[in-house]
């Protein structure tokens, strides 16, 4: 039996909530699949289009993307002006054959330390089941052989 | 050419015992740009700390990665090593390892990959950090409180006697605000005048106090610390220096039948005048629009009358233009217009009154001195009927809240009116009894239990007149069934609401608003008293509904706010902030619209002849709070935040 | 007396009257089927000027010449319904003044074409506010129908065929009334968010970002498809995102001077069903 598939995951997060509430997993030391790397940012606000796309090129099978629940956010508006945007590029992303099942978006606050242990685990998990990005990969794969040329 | 240096902490067996540290430090020793890559057991403590200042120093450091616990633990440990070590602090950054990374995963080869990329990746951002310093900010010592009212008073006292400098502003002639009116206080029954002129004198006497009334803030500019406040002082028509508020002119002003705004409209007024008998200050003023001479040119009867020529009538609106440090607004609230209630008869029926009128009813320097008397035929009621939520908790009039206030008045409204009228019967509609508060359930209680307030819990559908008396038909909840009650008064206890043009003056001096027009603070929890404009604070029922304790105990809250920021002669602000290239913005504003904090401002770029070629947008470091939603806006790239830059995401996502 | 003729002549009367500085409107093409723009500074150049149902490529975009405008003086266009749309947007993100442009009004169906009424931009606001009541987005394409019956997978081997074909020429950027950025992302290095070499990665990361940065604001004027000269269906892109744009937070793009972007606003109840 092959080895089992390790999905790679980079999660863009903001640091108030969602960052916070990783934090609070580790101090309860839960336990949760190693698959994802944290990219921590002030707000979601912050979180551009382009950093999932980058995250793309660097072979990420899947992307989460969260932030602080409406109403919670530190900057009082970041996530409200981040949803709109991730509405947007996901319907984009949907309709360019980017699964929606690879990138997943979760609102967690500082509290939430199961929510985010338990979200990162079935996200693992799903994007375990749908395999690598091998139709992204190859698109990779074509710029590094003309690299090469 | 970069010369990072990686520390990686075992922090005892937190880390250590988890993942291989040995292997980190291998790793991250190959990678690019990094030229020293050590472990140890405690980096935080002195002798870890040490031994990075030293590695900076040896080596001369370009930047430095702390692989250990979160950012959020130590990140200001090390940022003051390294600033002890001659390296900017924000030549630092954190890799979490610990909470994020050896606490929560099992597999100990996974978990040090990962702890590999982790440390990898914020090695590629700190190369591209850049040295930042904190934004140093001059702080203006005198604050500006908008709003006369028992809020203001409050704030404006406890700074003044801080020893701070401020300047009151007041719409109307005299201080006081809805205070001022009110009749007597829950949950003491103690006399609203007593407690509220001695404060209104205060105010105006104290030497670090500066009372602009009658004035109105027309402009704000600026931010935190270093505002710049216009103030129209409309004209009085009366030399304050020279009146000496002996009231001869407004006795001899043949304008008498002029409905007083002080009274709601149940008492009169002249043309010349001042709101009520303690107004502070008691200069009179003139009120142009009933003032017979500003009609026709004729009367000057007050000019006459005053002995100390005090009186111009050509005397003008003056502006002044204010070097403010912090703002308190304290501006207040309405009464909900009672017109939208057709089914209560308000307006057509003159013994249906609003809560506020019953005040100037029971008030000792009220239009009836005190005796509770029908505004139609000035005869006692002997059955009051109070109709409570008249507004409030409605959604069909726009009010979904609850304005906290109504159920305790009414109560006091109720037992005042018992007290006055011997063997007068009260009745009152309620939704709920609502009262929380230090003594306020006792207070209700007593209304029902000593002075036989009856309470009926239902709505009200109607009020009309039949045969001299006001019928009441409502609803009694609790037995099930319609009940029609004759009452001779009728009282509504209608919704607070913001002040008429709330929302415009929001946007005038650049703070949030919510759907219904009172202000917004920072954050509903953890920063109620600031609105989410830096160096603007919040008072009182100018946020939501408040009685007298919160409006008081909120004022000196952001009068404490105030103080804080005054205590220094210059502010330091973190210096993650955003910043814009004119040379690339297209000004199209996005960035402008969508900042939460109106931190970017439309500048203008000029040619040699002054001529505006192009506007582009601009941060006023002052106000920016850094949460980078104008960066993610903006389509050409042309603004950045510092801290969190375009370049130095990127390389940490290229870095994973 | 035909719509041509009638255009002439208020094009030559403004600028005889010296009402406006400039017509910018439509002239013959290389071949009888194409037409290109012209730009007429005087009466005598007017007669240039043709008018019919080829006349379809949206001309706003020219107004953000850099300098033509700061003059105060006006500019008269030849616009069907989108470009009357552009206007509002180029307005509303402060790149033009909108009482600088009088608009030579028409819309086409089929080979019938009829002028609309009005000059100044706001002249037009009840017959946009129609246009988004019966939420006009261009008509529904076959080849969308058959986008939206595929699989994710078989959706982006579509697009990687399509992509493949882009020599990032940029004439869709160019042709585009949106793009007036001084600076684009893709000319951005530092850092280079977006692959310029025209490996299918670099062309999906174009692709994406552009139509990202149009979403809310393309009118679908058909400008960027027309240019395109490998034959990529942008439209269909930007047809996804105008759809999404109206459904999700009912923002018809180009409904007034005064519109906020779509992504620089926001409402507290937006949808939010997709997150977790």
């Amino acid at each position: 039996m092959s080895e089992k598939f390790e999905p790679k995951i980079v999660a863009f997060v903001c640091t108030y909530c969602t960052y916070a509430g990783a934090d609070l997993a580790g101090t309860s030391r839960l336990k949760y699949a190693p698959n994802v790397r944290m990219v921590r940012l002030p707000c979601t606000g912050r979180i551009s289009p382009m950093f999932i796309l980058k995250a793309l090129q660097k072979g990420a099978d899947g992307i989460l993307i969260s932030g602080c629940h409406p109403g919670d956010c530190h900057f009082t508006h970041g996530n409200y002006h981040a949803r709109r945007r991730w509405m947007v590029f996901r319907s984009l992303l949907d309709f360019i054959g980017i699964p929606t099942d690879r990138v997943k978006y979760s609102w967690i606050s500082a509290a939430e330390g199961v929510k985010f242990a338990e979200l990162i685990n079935t996200i693992t998990e799903e994007i375990r089941a749908l395999g690598p990005f091998t139709q992204y990969h190859g698109l990779i794969e074509e710029t590094q052989s003309q690299a090469s040329l | 050419m970069a010369k990072i240096g990686v520390f990686i902490c075992h922090c005892g067996e937190n880390i250590g015992g988890r993942v291989d540290c040995s292997k980190i430090v291998e790793a991250l020793g190959e990678h690019p740009g990094v030229s020293v890559s050590v472990e140890y057991k405690y980096f935080c403590s002195d002798p870890g700390q040490e031994s990075v200042k030293k590695a900076i120093r040896e080596n001369h450091l370009t930047g430095i990665v702390v692989a250990a616990c979160s950012p959020r633990m130590h990140e200001a440990t090390f940022r003051k090593a390294c600033a002890e070590a001659g390296l900017n602090p924000y030549l630092c950054e954190i890799a979490n390892i610990r909470e994020q990374c050896s606490w929560v995963h099992s597999d100990k080869d996974m978990a040090t990959e990962k702890a590999i990329d982790i440390t990898r990746s914020m090695v590629e951002k700190v190369k591209l950090n850049n040295n930042l310093h904190p934004i140093e900010v001059p702080v203006t010592r005198r604050a500006m409180v908008i709003g006369g009212g028992i809020a203001g008073i409050q704030a404006a006292l406890d700074i003044a006697n801080a020893g701070q400098e401020v300047v009151l502003v007041e719409k109307e002639p005299s201080l006081g605000g809805h205070m001022a009116q009110l009749s007597e206080t829950f949950p003491t029954l103690d006399c609203s005048q007593c407690i509220m002129t001695p404060r209104m004198v205060e105010a105006a006497q104290h030497p670090n106090i500066t009372l602009l009334t009658y004035s109105e803030v027309e402009k704000v500019e600026g931010y935190i610390g270093n505002f710049t406040v216009r103030v129209k002082k409309k004209s009085r028509f009366v030399d304050m220096q020279t009146c000496t508020g002996c009231g001869d002119c407004y006795t001899k002003c043949p304008v008498k039948k002029i409905p007083s705004e002080f009274d709601c409209g149940l008492g009169r007024r002249t043309a010349i005048f001042t709101p009520f008998a303690q107004s502070v200050p008691n200069n009179p003023i003139i009120d142009k629009d009933h003032c017979i001479y500003f009609k026709n040119g004729k009367c000057q009867l007050c000019v006459k009358a005053c002995k100390f020529d005090a009186i111009n009538f050509t005397f003008q609106d003056e502006y002044l233009d204010l070097e403010i440090g912090a703002i308190v607004v304290a501006t207040g609230f309405q009464v909900q217009d009672t017109a939208m209630y057709g089914e209560y008869g308000y307006g057509k029926y003159p013994d249906v009154i609003t809560g506020l009128q019953f005040e100037r009813l029971a008030s000792a320097s009220g239009p009836t001195a005190g005796k509770i008397l029908r505004p139609s035929d000035q005869k006692e009621p002997q059955h009051i009927v109070f109709i409570q939520c008249a507004g409030s908790r409605d959604p069909s009039k726009g009010v979904r809240y609850c304005s906290k206030i109504c159920c305790m008045y009414t109560a006091k409204h109720a037992m005042l009116y018992t007290h006055k009228v011997h063997g007068g019967k009260t009745s009152i509609f309620y939704m709920d009894i609502r009262a929380g508060g230090k003594g306020y359930d006792e207070f209700t209680r007593r209304a029902i239990e000593e002075d036989e307030a009856s309470y009926l819990r239902g709505r009200v559908s109607k009020v009309w007149q039949e045969n001299g008396k006001l019928m009441v038909r409502g609803v009694d909840t609790l037995l099930g069934r319609p009940v029609e009650v004759e009452a001779d008064m009728v009282v509504l206890a209608t919704a607070m609401v913001p002040q008429p043009g709330a929302k415009e003056f929001a946007k005038t001096i650049g703070i949030g608003y919510d759907e219904y027009g009172f202000y917004n603070e920072a954050h509903l929890k953890l920063r109620p008293v600031e609105s989410s404009t830096a160096g603007i604070f919040l008072a009182g029922a100018c946020q939501s509904p408040k009685d007298i304790p919160d409006s008081v105990a909120q004022a000196s809250a952001s009068a404490s706010k105030v103080l804080a920021l005054f205590s220094k002669d210059r502010l330091e602000r973190e210096p993650v902030i955003a910043s814009c290239n004119e040379a690339t913005c297209a000004g199209c504003w996005g960035c402008v619209l969508a900042c939460p904090y109106n931190a970017i401002e439309k500048k203008d770029i000029l040619d040699r002849s002054g001529k505006v070629i192009k506007q582009v947008a601009s941060v006023n470091p002052g106000l920016c709070q850094g949460c980078g939603t104008c960066v993610t806006f903006c389509r050409s790239n042309s603004i950045d935040l510092a801290g969190f830059t375009e370049k130095q995401i990127f390389a940490e996502v290229m870095g994973l | 007396m035909s719509i041509e003729v009638q255009y002439r002549d208020r094009a030559k009367e403004l600028l005889a009257k010296g009402e406006v500085k400039l017509v910018i409107g439509y002239g013959g093409g290389s071949t009888p089927n194409r037409r290109r723009p012209v730009f007429a500074s005087s009466p005598e150049e007017v007669d240039r000027l043709v008018l019919d149902s080829l006349c379809i490529a949206n001309l706003s975009g020219y107004l953000v010449t850099e300098g033509l405008l700061s003059d105060e003086k006006k500019v008269a266009v030849f616009l069907r319904p989108e470009g009357i749309r552009s206007i509002n947007i180029l307005a509303a993100e402060n790149q033009l003044n909108a009482d600088q442009v009088v608009i030579l009004g028409f819309e086409t169906a089929g080979s019938d074409i009829r002028p609309l009424e009005g000059g100044n931009v706001l002249d037009f606001s009840e017959f946009i506010v129609t246009l988004s009541e019966n939420r006009v987005v261009s008509d529904s394409d076959p080849v969308i129908d058959k986008l939206e019956n595929m699989s994710a997978q078989e959706r982006f081997s579509f697009w990687q065929d399509e992509f493949s074909k882009c020599i990032k020429c940029y004439a869709c950027r160019q042709a585009c009334p949106m793009c007036y950025c001084r600076r684009c992302i893709v000319d951005c290095n530092q850092p280079q968010w977006i692959n310029t070499s025209a490996h299918t990665l670099g062309n999906f990361e174009w692709n994406i970002i552009r139509a990202f940065h149009l979403a809310g604001r393309c009118v679908e004027c058909g400008n960027c498809d027309r240019a395109c000269p490998v034959n990529i269906p942008l439209r269909l892109v930007n047809r996804r995102m105008a759809v999404e744009a109206l459904n999700s937070f009912d923002h018809f793009a180009g409904l007034s001077v005064t519109q906020e972007p779509v992504l620089a606003s926001f409402k507290k109840d937006d949808t939010e069903t997709f997150i977790l």
